[in-house]
């Protein structure tokens, strides 16, 4: 008992220490601030900024979510994988530039109250399985593909919808959820990623050239072990416990059962909530999203590793989908119909025409009348 | 004495088996497996070294003009190092002059240039004078261009630059950093899929009547046709039922049959594709898919136009856009006449339609329209085929573009392998990254001989093959058993046998040297 109230004291002590150093942070933050918002001035009055934000030269969107628990008392993982899936949809990226996998099927669970549906909030209010969702991997299939598909080295018969078709002007959003450890992440209950073969699989995407940015949210216990390892460049990252923290859930859906959302991304869905395609919202307002206080774990940002600067990037860089349309004024004038020569079809030649018996062979019978 | 030399024996054989042949054996098994590769070669491949090399030939009625024109197009070509130009200087006979002055047309005077010379040659080009020309320089779809006197040279020199050879897109094509053209057009690929979507949101309100198979074959097949040498297409076509868009399109008066139109914001288009994609179901195939859609509006929404974002109507014959590495839309509108039939029913414009699709397909493909040079007269399409010297270029294009591409991805590879030490690196790999090495060798070679179209087959090759050594399943498969746990398997299983064979191992020195091992026991 007493050697627990010790532990208590001493975690106490090292919270007070770290606020202590986050003050004095905030003070020569300030400073900073101020000092930066003086030259900002000086220099306004001499060029005008055009834009509020940096521009981005990223030519298309992508996201991966991935779950990687399985079993009913996980349900909270498949809602906050769905939840996150249905913004990110909303937000305009398209079913083939989304990459969904999800271990479980708790929409079918033998244990689901509600068949076929997946709230993420005790109300009942959305139902997050609602209109068509297209899970591309699920069950055992996700073990080693998640690494496959980061990487592009999938099995040759994979079909395009599964596959990451991403170039090096893609923003790629990265979603993980489930139950992770100091430096991994379990997938499901045989198999797991370690933060080193993550950021190999990163580094390999980056030597390809198959990303522009990679944002990278996770949200598991001692999450931010996984990003620790990162040495590609233009990954921001964002987790939502430190490590030796754990996450928590938020809340019960008593009806159901069991606990239906993470608290990270319950508060994370509350902002997103709020954002829609031409919102002007910046992503450092997305990494503070969830306050300590709300969240009872320290939300993790690496963002040494990240060329621009997160207040002025818009949070629809990762989150919408843009699209380069052309206007095209020019067709060819086609003066000369062409005729292309066809090769001579091939058709089966049918020699007779079949047709059914009649049902009482009366053609058969002589005629007595 | 013989029971303590037994045992010393059996001692020095578990250390015989354990250590001398069992830890090297262990080593030896356990490592990555690693075909040798030509590092060397790969880290001296040099991007910026590929060039072009390809035949002009300038025909002139007097030995004057020709030595002018070839003086000028030599000095600026000088110092471009993407292409070099094999010029040849061919005095015109006085016969083929004065056919070549008094053909009807310039059509008929390359007609009278085909008869003397070979316009059919890949990477060969004639610059011909013509001296009655009503423009300083007239571009003939096929491989000819005409001049009309030395006065024109500048206007030669630059049509060459920006037309014929387009250098910029070229050096666009080697750079580290994809351009505008690299950002439209596909990715290299041996192949491509093209589907043509009719989408027909309200077929119970009107009929339309598109020969899609006809279509398809017709126009695009004699498009593609054009392209087999760098190519394989396969053709689909596709009716979409019922695919509702919302354009959110607002209603403007206008003088038309009509009386309005309705007026589409820019910014929406980009959504109609996403819709478009839920349907299309165009992942089916192997290999990129070029989609091309005509959406048939309903007559309570015709017609549609296409407003820019500072809210003005864009004028196009017919409204159309494409988005890069994706494939093209027409929006296409029945006539008032069309709607107000008993039976309402419309019978698209095929060749207006399947001309916009084209002009697509052109853009998707890699060829890059021309700007406008002053003097200069390019003779219109008028048929869906592409122009040769557009085929010849598209060539350049390629092969330099799947050299570097190829070059870049084996030198990532082998970066890769320094940085990550548990990548195994198969035969079957191995054999994929020397055909790689040695087909990116040959197309260099062949790309600076000027044989283009052998350089293009090969450098498709490397490409192909540096592309699946990188994307190899196998690549991966020691990638989840990396050293640390190596060990954390292989020690708790060797320790206990390990632990007594090395403390034996002191005995066993000392009982060779002939020393008493132990002393208090013998007392």
């Amino acid at each position: 008992m007493s050697l627990k109230e010790a532990a208590e004291r001493d975690r106490e002590r090292s919270i007070i220490a770290r606020t202590n150093a986050t003050r004095r942070f905030f003070n020569i933050n300030a400073l900073y601030t101020a000092l930066l918002f003086i030259t900002w001035i000086s220099l306004n009055s001499a060029v005008k900024i055009p834009e509020q934000f940096q521009k981005s030269n990223h030519t298309n969107n992508w996201a991966v979510l991935v779950d990687t628990s399985r079993f009913w008392f996980n349900y909270r993982h498949v809602a906050n994988v769905l939840s996150i899936y249905r913004s990110v949809k909303r937000l305009g990226i398209p079913d083939s530039q989304i990459i969904l996998m999800i271990s479980d099927d708790m929409a079918c669970n033998p244990r689901n109250p509600r068949p076929a549906t997946i709230f993420n909030n005790a109300h009942e209010q959305i139902n997050v399985y609602g209109d068509d969702v297209e899970v591309d991997y699920r069950g055992y299939e996700l073990m080693e593909n998640f690494v496959r598909l980061l990487t592009g080295r999938v099995p040759p018969d994979t079909p395009r919808s599964k596959r990451l078709l991403t170039d090096e002007g893609s923003n790629i959003l990265i979603y993980l959820t489930g139950h992770g450890g100091d430096g991994f992440l379990k997938f499901q209950d045989s198999e797991e990623i370690t933060s080193q073969e993550l950021a190999d699989a990163l580094e390999q995407m980056w030597q390809k050239k198959r990303y522009n940015e990679i944002f990278f949210i996770i949200d598991t216990c001692q999450a931010s072990s996984m990003y620790e390892k990162f040495y590609s460049p233009n990954i921001l990252a964002t987790a939502s416990s430190l490590v030796g923290e754990d996450s928590l859930s938020h809340h019960v859906d008593s009806a159901i059962g069991v606990y239906i959302i993470d608290r990270y991304t319950y508060y994370v869905l509350e902002f997103l909530e709020n954002v829609h395609p031409n919102s002007d919202k910046t992503m450092s307002e997305f990494l503070a999203v969830c306050p300590k206080s709300a969240c009872l774990s320290t939300v993790g940002v690496r963002r040494d590793l990240f060329n621009r600067d997160p207040n002025k990037v818009p949070i629809t860089d990762f989150f919408g989908s843009i699209r380069p349309v052309i206007i095209t004024t020019d067709p060819i004038n086609i003066l000369e119909i062409p005729k292309r020569k066809r090769k001579t079809e091939k058709k089966t030649k049918i020699d007779e025409k079949r047709a059914y018996l009649p049902q009482f062979p009366m053609h058969l019978v002589q005629a007595t009348v | 004495m013989g029971t303590e030399s037994n045992r010393m024996w059996a001692s020095a054989a578990f250390v015989g088996v354990l250590i001398v042949i069992g830890m090297p054996l262990w080593w030896k098994t356990t490592e990555v497996y690693r075909v040798s590769l030509p590092y060397d070669k790969i880290s001296s491949f040099n991007t910026e070294a590929h060039y072009v090399t390809t035949q002009l030939n300038v025909l002139a009625n007097d030995e004057r003009t020709a030595s002018e024109i070839i003086g000028l197009i030599e000095k600026t070509f000088e110092d471009a190092d993407i292409i070099k130009l094999k010029i040849k200087k061919i005095i015109l006979s006085e016969e083929l002059q004065s056919k070549l002055e008094t053909a009807a047309s310039e059509h008929r005077s390359v007609e009278e240039l085909a008869n003397a010379f070979d316009l059919e040659q890949h990477n060969t080009f004639y610059v011909v004078q013509k001296k009655s020309l009503l423009q300083d320089v007239w571009l003939a779809n096929e491989r000819v261009m005409f001049y009309s006197d030395d006065k024109s040279s500048s206007i030669v020199v630059e049509v060459l630059k920006q037309w014929i050879y387009q250098t910029s897109v070229l050096l666009g094509a080697r750079s580290e950093k994809a351009d505008a053209a690299r950002q439209t057009r596909f990715p290299p690929s041996n192949g491509y899929h093209v589907v043509l979507s009719i989408v027909q949101p309200r077929p119970d309100a009107i009929r339309v009547d598109f020969p899609t198979k006809e279509a398809v074959e017709d126009y695009i097949g004699t498009f593609v046709d054009e392209l087999s040498v760098l190519h394989n297409f396969t053709l689909k076509s596709q009716w979409l039922y019922l695919l509702d868009f919302d354009f959110q399109a607002t209603e403007v008066k206008d003088k038309t049959e009509w009386g309005r139109h309705y007026a589409v914001a820019q910014d929406r288009l980009s959504l109609l594709l996403t819709k478009l994609e839920e349907r299309a179901a165009t992942q089916v195939s192997e290999l990129s898919t070029i989609n091309l859609a005509l959406y048939a509006t309903p007559c309570e929404k015709a017609p549609l136009a296409i407003y820019d974002s500072s809210d003005r109507m864009i004028s196009a014959p017919v409204p159309a856009f494409m988005s890069p590495k994706w494939g093209g839309v027409v929006l296409g509108s029945p006539s008032a006449a069309d709607c107000n039939d008993e039976v309402p029913t419309w019978q698209p414009n095929i060749r207006t339609i399947m001309g916009a699709f084209i002009s697509h397909l052109r853009k998707l493909i890699g060829i890059v329209d021309n700007e406008y040079i002053d003097g200069a007269f390019l003779e219109p399409l008028k048929s869906v085929v592409p122009r040769k010297w557009e085929i010849d270029n598209l060539l350049r294009i390629r092969t330099l573009e799947q050299l570097t591409s190829a070059e870049r991805t084996l030198q990532s590879l082998a970066q890769l392998l320094g940085e990550i030490s548990n990548i195994v690196i198969n035969d079957e790999v191995g054999a994929l990254i020397n055909s790689a090495v040695e087909n990116i060798r040959v197309a260099s070679h062949l790309l600076g001989e000027g044989k283009l179209l052998e350089a293009y087959e090969t450098s498709l090759i490397a490409f192909l093959a540096a592309e699946s050594a990188f994307m190899e399943p196998s690549l991966l498969s020691l990638l989840y058993f990396p050293d640390d746990q190596k060990y954390a398997i292989y020690i708790p299983l060797f320790l206990p046998i390990m632990f007594p064979v090395v403390l034996s191992l002191k005995h066993l020195i000392l009982w060779m040297r002939g020393k008493p091992i132990h002393k208090e026991k013998t007392e």
